[in-house]
């Protein structure tokens, strides 16, 4: 039993080099390896963790949903139904005034239509009824209707002088206003009446389709007429009640 | 019969004799420095380990918790240290099996040379670790009268290291040869045996033993550690 120190020597040097050789090979990159994969595990746990947590909070967040929806299902059902009979009144609504507003219209064109039909008889009773006037009198007595109504202004004409005078203020020209042209004797005739009465006065002679038949005086704010208005008005009203009683 | 393979020369490099113990010490280093490139060299952390992976990490985190046990330091250092002496040791006398191996710890100049490197890494560590005033003042505790007593401590310590591992596997291995030309068919195979087991639990205790005597050098005294705790 001895002791080589060479031997000691190399094996203390074959000592260090193998503690450097196994450093450097066996401690670590064991510890290396496993410190990495200790990390790795921490952070897949971590982002499991994670994971846990969001779908965890995503279940919570189903069941209260669901709750929500059990809890709220017959209020809802109430709610659409309460929204549909909602719907359904505003749409009677909606239609009923669409109804009414195509009766009033259809009310209106029946009322306008009515008129003008009442319109356009009366005028046709009143054509009918100048024409039937102006037939009977040339038939009978020879005379025209603008005659008949020229020699009964000029017959009232004397009578009403004064009020004329009155109401003509400063006027010094009467207006004859006619529906059609009046033949030159009944214009010389009325002319001749109005000058014996009223000398200071000229006379002038105008046309207005829209006029009824007849004649009308006008002198400053004086205005007298001779027309077949009131007659046209009295058919007016025999056409009427026969209309309602007709209806009746 | 030799009793140690220091007498066996196995080569001569310019006139220096090179023993069996060094050739077989390098045999050793092979082994575990091949053994450790070869299971170490794809090592990803994204990969499963695969078994020489685990028996490695096994071996080193057994290690590891050994020392975490005994050092209230632990640190990555001795595990180097004591870790590589104690797998030194360990091959060397599990190797003992194949025929015609001569265990490089059966030499007193490796148990020796061992021993040498605990003896110098105790105040190393010490020293790196506490700082060499407060190191060298812990041979004067718990007085002064205790400085030699306390140097010849540090010193039959590593004497003792040395003795106890060249003693057990040189004894174990002359009992085999003893046998083996006594009774040649039964004896050997339970001597070799109880050499492997022996050569395990020399080796555990070698690798202990050092790691206890480092992790004694590198804790704090009670000096220092009194005011610490009157503090805490």
């Amino acid at each position: 039993m001895s002791i080589d120190w060479i031997t000691v020597g190399a094996q203390i040097v074959n000592f260090l080099v193998l503690v450097w050789l196994l450093k450097r090979f066996l401690y670590r990159p064991i510890l290396d390896g496993i410190d990495a994969r200790e990390c790795e595990i921490k952070e897949r746990m971590s982002e499991a963790a994670t994971i846990r947590e969001q779908a965890e909070a995503t279940q919570a967040d189903c069941r209260a949903q669901i709750a929500t929806l059990k809890a709220g299902r017959e209020g809802v059902i109430e709610e659409a139904r309460e929204a549909a009979e909602r719907e359904r009144a505003q749409l009677l609504a909606q239609a009923n005034t669409r109804l009414q507003r195509e009766q009033a219209a259809r009310e209106e064109e029946r009322a306008q239509e009515a008129r003008k039909y009442t319109a356009s008889l009366h005028t046709k009773g009143a054509s009918a009824l100048l024409a039937l006037t102006r037939k009977a009198l040339r038939d009978l007595s020879d005379e025209t209707l603008e005659q008949r109504i020229v020699a009964r202004a000029a017959s009232r004409l004397g009578d009403m002088t004064g009020d004329l005078a009155a109401a003509a203020g400063g006027s010094d020209t009467a207006v004859i206003m006619t529906r059609e042209d009046l033949p030159e004797a009944l214009r010389a005739q009325i002319e001749a009446e109005l000058s014996a009465v009223m000398p200071d006065i000229g006379v002038q002679f105008r046309t207005d389709p829209d006029q009824s038949p007849g004649l009308s005086l006008r002198l400053g704010g004086a205005q007298l007429g001779w027309t077949v208005d009131s007659y046209m008005d009295g058919l007016e009203q025999v056409l009427n009640a026969q209309e309602q009683s007709d209806a009746a | 019969m030799e009793l140690t393979p220091d007498d066996t020369i196995i080569f001569s490099v310019y006139g220096i004799a090179i023993n069996a113990t060094i050739v077989f010490t390098w045999v050793v280093m092979a082994f575990l420095t091949v053994t450790s490139v070869l299971i170490t060299r794809n090592l990803r952390a994204d990969v499963a380990p695969d078994r020489w992976r685990t028996m490695l990490e096994t071996i080193v985190l057994t290690i590891q918790s050994q020392i975490d046990e005994i050092s209230a330091r632990p640190d990555r250092r001795l595990l180097y240290f004591a870790g590589t002496l104690f797998l030194f040791i360990i091959t060397s006398n599990l190797l003992a099996v194949v025929p015609g191996w001569h265990a490089p710890t059966a030499s007193l100049s490796t148990t020796a040379a061992l021993a040498l490197a605990v003896l110098v890494a105790v105040p190393l560590f010490g020293i790196g670790s506490r700082g060499i005033g407060a190191y060298l003042h812990s041979y004067l505790e718990p007085n002064i009268i205790m400085l030699p007593f306390n140097i010849i401590g540090e010193v039959s310590r590593g004497i003792s290291l040395a003795i106890r591992l060249y003693g057990n596997v040189m004894s174990g291995a002359v009992i085999a040869a003893i046998l083996l030309s006594v009774a040649p068919f039964f004896f050997p195979v339970v001597m070799d045996m109880l050499g492997l087991l022996t050569g395990v639990i020399q080796a555990y205790i070698f690798a202990i033993l050092a790691t206890v005597y480092i992790s004694s050098a590198t804790a704090p005294s009670e000096t220092q550690t009194k005011p610490a705790k009157e503090h805490s």
